[in-house]
């Protein structure tokens, strides 16, 4: 009954998102609004004026660099939202929690480790994982330094990056990856991004005027090359830092 | 209108990856189904404004040596890498949330979790 209901309404919402579908211009179509207005100024003048040759870059960075600041912004949020939410252990009391038992292995704490132990993992895929990290790093740092003038980027890279840490989280255990991102220094990896941008933005700023403002100068287009390549390090390692942040805040509990 | 649908098919697969989130999200009980269901909407926009952007016979917006048009629009492409990472940063904050709910209450379950209050 329920479930009857449910369809009939969705039939009833679904049907003027298809009406306004069939009334788009075709699948496809080089004439409709989508090119013809903003995107046809991009790519005509896009490459000179954002100084990137992949164009997705040069509006994320620069046509839209404060969009992207902003977005950076809100990852970095979402992770300060799930600390304050998952901070608090109601069942554990007095313990220090198992983050600071994983720095600091003493005898007694061997039992409790002992309980949450991780399942078996098939040697294969541990094989694997260990087999395929150092190429995935070094794709990671290829899509990342690359992001201006091939497809890729500081998002995708740091995702890729993010992605390995989770694999060899779960296939290692908790204890070994962690020296990977040690305590002093995960808070400036988490911060990364947003430092990135506010460095570069306020050099922009000292330099043209404008916050993220880049050099416009023909002969400075190397600077403002490194100006880019600068955020997508920062992005690329603090998305990365921020991902396995969460899952290791998600795994500890 | 069937042929018009059949030339935007890209857009109706949108549509109906739509309507599918959107009965997850009603139908289902447990918060993390609840979640995907979220999550398969949120897929249903991207790949629409995505879709949008494609042009017949394009190459990717890459300028640089050896490159000729028609190019795809890059706008959609950098709006949808903005849309992913928030929608990353919402699928984190939604599953800690579970995780504290689960840890609180003992169930995901929205029935059960209505009877408790």
């Amino acid at each position: 009954m329920k479930k009857a209901l449910v369809a009939a309404l969705l039939i009833i919402i679904s049907i003027p998102m298809l009406i306004a579908v069939a009334a788009m211009p075709p699948h496809g179509d080089a004439d409709s609004p989508v090119h013809t207005h903003v995107s046809a100024r991009y790519i005509e003048h896009g490459e000179e004026e954002a100084g990137a040759e992949n164009l997705v870059t040069g509006v994320l960075l620069n046509y839209r660099g404060l969009d992207t600041a902003g977005e950076v912004i809100v990852i970095f949020t979402a992770l300060m939202a799930a600390f304050a939410v998952l901070i608090t252990h109601p069942g554990r009391g007095e313990e220090s929690g198992p983050t600071t038992a994983a720095l600091d292995p003493e005898p007694g704490t061997e039992p409790e480790s002992d309980s949450k132990a991780p399942p078996p993992i098939s040697p294969v895929v541990s094989f694997m994982v260990r087999l395929l990290t150092p190429f995935t790093t070094l794709f990671a740092i290829y899509v990342i330094l690359n992001g201006h003038v091939t497809p890729g980027g500081g998002f995708q890279g740091g995702a890729i990056l993010g992605g390995m840490f989770i694999a060899l989280t779960i296939v290692l255990g908790e204890d070994k990856v962690r020296t990977l991102l040690p305590r002093r220094a995960a808070p400036w990896m988490q911060g990364a991004a947003v430092f990135a941008f506010v460095a570069i933005g306020v050099i922009g700023a000292a330099t043209t005027g404008y916050f993220l403002g880049y050099p416009t100068d023909a002969s400075l287009h190397l600077v403002r090359e490194l100006m880019m390549v600068v955020i997508e390090i920062g992005i690329g390692l603090g998305g990365a830092a921020i991902f396995a942040t969460i899952f290791l805040q998600m795994e500890a509990e | 209108m069937l042929e018009a649908l059949w030339n935007n098919v890209d857009y109706v697969a949108s549509v109906v990856l739509f309507c599918i989130g959107l009965y997850i999200i009603i139908a289902k009980n447990n918060l993390i189904k609840k979640f995907l269901g979220l999550n398969i909407m949120e897929t249903a926009v991207f790949a629409f404004i995505i879709a949008l952007g494609v042009v017949d016979d394009g190459s990717p917006p890459i300028m640089g040596e050896g490159a000729s048009g028609p190019f795809a629009s890059p706008i959609p492409h950098a709006l949808v890498l903005t849309g992913i990472v928030v929608a990353v940063s919402t699928t984190a904050l939604a599953l800690s949330l579970i995780i504290r709910i689960y840890r609180q209450c003992g169930t995901i379950e929205a029935d059960e979790l209505r009877e408790m209050e």
